[in-house]
Order: structure tokens, then sequence, then C-alpha cells
């Protein structure tokens, strides 16, 4: 039998000791999620992908196919800006062109309509009946 | 002839056919373009069937006017303006006009409206272009004190469709004037003049 056993206060002051509150060391927490994440296969995946990049060469070439897409990608919607100018200004023509064909149609309209009024309306003719003596 | 002129004569001539083939739609006497000068507000529109149908594609769906338009283009082959507006009286002859009206005296075209009015000096002749009865084009000389216009519309136009043209596009109707002074305009349909 041991010390503690025989004595009960030096058995409760044993537990006592054994689960006390203690802070965890400094870094714990970071430590342990880094071993986390080194455990994570798809940490590996990325790390190894993004190992590529550690290469000058690709990283040139990333970045000159970034530059060109963004070039690319910069004329076509100035272009289709453009575009979209040359068409609005081409309605605009369209309009001006239907707007001046109505009007002069119109004015052909109007004066056919004033000769029309400035006719005199032919009188209907009186026919007497003709009477046979 | 150089070897270099010889390779680029067919290519300029090339580039010549569609500029020849415009110019067979819309032929105007020397005389008018030179009216561009001597005038106040010129207006010049030629729009041919790939470009009509281009613009169209830019008309609001929502527009009343816009809607109208594109349905009014939607088979038109061209539409081509001149429009010379002047400050003053007199800046154009009747010769010039008469040449306009010359070209359109032939056997495909039917002058459906021809107005003299002497009094405010305004002259309209509308002209039809008909293939097969059905209209394939319009043309419209606008002669007036101090403005010339001249349209010319390519292709085929349903007469609804020109009943439209004639009224709508936000055009205020002009008012008939009453009928004061004696009338030397005349209308004459479908006369070959």
């Amino acid at each position: 039998m041991t010390e503690t056993n025989k004595d009960p206060n030096l058995l409760e002051d044993a537990l006592r000791n054994a689960i006390r509150r203690e802070d965890a060391p400094e870094g714990f927490a970071l430590r342990v999620l880094a071993r986390a994440d080194q455990q994570n296969p798809a940490h590996e995946a990325r790390t190894s992908w993004l190992s590529i990049f550690s290469q000058p060469l690709v990283r040139w070439v990333a970045f000159a196919t970034v530059s060109i897409c963004l070039v690319i990608g910069g004329v076509h919607y100035r272009n289709l800006q453009r575009q979209r100018i040359q068409g609005e200004a081409a309605k605009q023509q369209l309009m001006l062109a239907l707007r001046i064909a109505g009007s002069k149609l119109q004015l052909a309209k109007s004066k056919v309509n004033e000769i029309n009024q400035s006719r005199p309306e032919p009188q209907p003719q009186n026919r007497s009946p003709r009477s046979r003596s | 002839m150089s070897a270099i002129t010889r390779k680029l004569l067919p290519m300029v001539l090339l580039l010549a056919i569609p500029t020849i083939l415009r110019a067979q739609d819309l032929k105007l006497p020397p005389g008018v373009e030179k009216l561009a000068a001597k005038a106040k507000e010129t207006v010049e529109v030629n729009m041919d069937g790939p470009m009509l149908r281009w613009a169209s594609k830019f008309l609001s769906t929502e527009d009343p006017d816009e809607q109208k338009a594109a349905k009014l283009v939607a088979n038109l082959k061209g539409i081509y303006v001149r429009s010379f507006e002047f400050s003053e009286e007199g800046a154009y002859s009747a010769a010039e006009v008469e040449a306009l009206r010359a070209q359109f005296r032939s056997p495909e075209w039917s002058r459906v409206v021809g107005v003299r009015s002497e009094r405010d000096g305004d002259n309209v002749d509308v002209f039809f272009k008909m293939e097969n009865d059905k209209m394939a084009g319009i043309v419209v000389i606008a002669a007036e004190p101090k403005e010339l216009t001249f349209v010319n519309i390519v292709g085929p136009l349903e007469v609804d469709q020109l009943a439209d043209l004639g009224g709508e596009f936000g055009i205020p109707k002009l008012k008939t004037k009453p009928p004061s002074s004696k009338p030397v305009a005349k209308a004459d349909k479908g006369e070959q003049k």
C-alpha cells in the first residue's frame, strides 16, 4: 500500500495537482495547426503545383501570358466600344434619312390634299325627265 | 505601263466597284453636288443594304418610332438622301432639278405625284419603281425655295409602311393652307411625264 492510499488527504492533494489548470506553452496552437496542415494531402498538392512558379522561366511565361490576355481583352473591349459608337451614329443617320423622307412625303401629301380641297366639287347634274308630247 | 501599275490596276478597279455600283443607285448631276458649297446646311446619307442591317441592330425595341423604322428597313437595299438648305432663295436652278427628274423618266419608273406650286414655290415629285407589280423603290425630289431634297429608297416597300413613313417619326403633320390663290400645282397619278 502506498502513502497516498493510506492518507486520504495526500490522495486529494495529488489529484488536485494532477488536474490543476495550466496554460499551454507559447506557440502550441500554431505548432499543432502547422503539423495538421503538413499532414493534409491537399496542402501537399497545392505546394507542389505552386512550386512550378519557383522557376524564373515559368514565372516570365505566366506574366507574359497574363499581359497578352489583358492586352487582347482591352483591344477587344475597345473595338466593341468603337463598334457601338459607330452603330449608334449609323442609327442616327438612318433615323434622320427616314425623317427627311417622311417629311417630304408628308409635304407631297399635303400639297395633293390642298389641291383637292381647292378644286370645286362637281355639281350634280339635274337631268329633267324628257317629256314627250 | 509599268509592272507595278499593271499589278495595281486590277486591285484599284476592284476597290472602285462598290463606289461605281453605289453611284448607279444615286446619280446626281455634278451641279447638284456642288450645291453643298452654297448650302447653309447639308445632309448626306448613303446607306446600302448591309449598312442598313447593321444600323437597324442598334434600333431600340422599346421606342415606337425605332420599332417602325426597323420594320421598314428590314427588306430595303439602300437609302440615299441629299438635302441642301440655303440661306437665300434661288441658290439652285430649275435646270438642275429638271436634270434630276429626267433620270426617272424611264419605263421602270412611274411618277405618282408631281406638285408644282407657283404660290409658295414648293415642287414635289414622287416616283415609284415597280418590279413584278411590287414596289421596288421610291424617289422623292422636293424643290422648295430655300431647300432642295432628294431621297432615294431602294427596295421593296409595303404601302402601309409607306404611309407610316409619310406621317410618323414625330414629324408634325403639315397643315393644309387655305386655298386662296389660283392653284397651279397638279397631282398626277400614274402619269409618266
